[in-house]
């Protein structure tokens, strides 16, 4: 049981006083909120830790037709929301019902997991296909689209920010999630959220999103410009299944090879989709 | 620092390291059935409760639990006095080695606080975070099963 270089432990009583204290550690200070990832590694240069958890921002509720969750809701506390359960057909539960097992979605919030950002996460894949946005408050306020702030250097942000609130958009269609790892508990070796709404019976509107590539969790817009328009079919998802087969970017690790995960990429966006239309169509 | 909480429904107040694992404190408090197996939250020899929910003390801070009830093995029963839960391992066969057997019993305490009446599915959800290299798992089902019929049957105290 190794120990950490954790000099000193605090318990913030607001989103203030959690931003104050930051600064004045610098570098040496730390957010922690469900802690999941703090002591898995090796000992690391945090000399002050700060708990987040009792700044007000463990709740759930409905925002604009979609959902708001504060950042430090821990995923069974969403899992046993009945809003967070009926938010586009139950994506947010069929997606976290396969992250880890029952005591780890105990101490892991929705904020950690964004701001991780594990490659191999179920959480980022699935942020980024249903366009979820994030606030946070440092120096300023700000809000923007997970997928965006992905693209950067969002790890920077969050070392002089905290993350308050996780806002899903509504969407007039279903979303399914499709996961592979080597056990009911592993991390994903490749996952897929993907998402479709049908209007007079044809894609009005397709998400995709391809995760543990290694790499983390993308949408592929050419793969939903391929769907939109298109009647829902047998040959379509076979279309769809060969394209993201022959364009997706995937790569290898020790985990997998890059030919199962471009083989199997195809897969289950294609399980995907057909469980998202059988959805959308009840 | 100081902190205060509640373990096995005894007040504590105590100096800790602030970087000290929860998994080390308690057991430098004597609660043995607090077992380190892997130490990155992967086998579940080491869960305790935290407020009614079963977490990964290896994977915590003391500070963190300032405030909060703990509740360990020690808590549920005594060798001399098991609680029903307890008795459903043994009678069913699901103890061997028993290193895995406190957080099998502590998540199936959390299971069966919430739900007395549990598939074999759920059951199986329930456990599918702590490792047992020895029985195969279907006895434990069985154990946490025969202890759920029990409560319904109001043996629990």
């Amino acid at each position: 049981m190794h120990r950490t270089g954790i000099r000193r432990f605090h318990l913030a009583r607001d989103v203030e006083e959690a931003l104050s204290l930051l600064s004045a550690y610098g570098d040496g200070g730390a957010l922690l909120a469900g802690g999941v990832d703090l002591l898995r590694g090796p000992p690391g240069q945090v000399e002050g830790l700060i708990d987040i958890t009792g700044i007000g921002l463990s709740q759930v509720g409905e925002a604009r037709g979609g959902l708001a969750v504060g950042a430090t809701t821990t995923l069974t506390e969403i899992l046993k929301n009945p809003a967070a359960s009926a938010y586009v057909g139950g994506i947010l539960c069929e997606v976290f019902r396969q992250v880890a097992v029952p005591p780890l979605r105990n101490m892991a919030t929705l904020g950690g997991a964004l701001v991780s950002a594990h490659p191999w996460g179920d959480i980022p894949t699935a942020l980024v296909a249903l366009g979820a946005e994030v606030r946070w408050r440092g120096e300023r306020e700000g809000k923007a689209p997970v997928e965006e702030l992905y693209r950067g250097e969002f790890r920077g942000l969050f070392r002089s920010a905290v993350a308050t609130e996780i806002l899903f958009p509504p969407w007039n269609g279903a979303f399914a999630y499709e996961k592979i790892g080597r056990a009911r508990y592993d991390i994903a070796l490749l996952n897929s959220c993907c998402g479709v709404g049908i209007r007079d019976g044809v894609v009005a509107w397709a998400r995709v999103a391809v995760g543990a590539r290694p790499d983390r969790g993308e949408r592929l817009p050419w793969a939903e410009q391929a769907l939109v328009g298109q009647k829902p079919r047998e040959s379509l998802w076979g279309e769809i299944q060969d394209l993201v087969q022959g364009q997706v970017e995937v790569g290898d690790d020790r985990r997998a090879g890059a030919v199962w995960r471009r083989h199997t990429a195809g897969v289950l966006v294609r399980r995907a989709l057909v469980r998202a239309t059988e959805k959308a169509g009840r | 620092m100081k902190i205060t909480f509640n373990l096995n429904r005894v007040p504590q107040y105590l100096d800790v390291e602030p970087g000290e694992p929860l998994l080390s404190l308690l057991r430098l408090l004597g609660m043995k059935s607090v077992k380190e197996g892997c130490g990155t939250g992967d086998c579940g020899a080491c869960t305790v409760l935290v407020n009614g929910r079963a977490v990964r003390s290896c994977l915590m801070l003391a500070p963190q639990i300032q405030g909060k009830k703990v509740l360990t093995l020690e808590g549920l029963g005594t060798v001399d006095d098991p609680h029903p839960l307890q008795k459903a391992f043994l009678d069913s066969g699901a103890v061997q080695c028993g290193f895995c057997t406190p957080g099998m019993v502590l998540v199936a305490y959390e299971l069966l606080l919430r739900n007395d009446n549990p598939t074999r599915d759920e059951v199986a959800e329930a456990i599918s975070g702590n490792l047992c290299r020895c029985t195969g798992y279907v006895k434990i089902v069985d154990a946490v099963l025969l202890a759920a019929q029990w409560k319904r049957e109001g043996r629990w105290r």
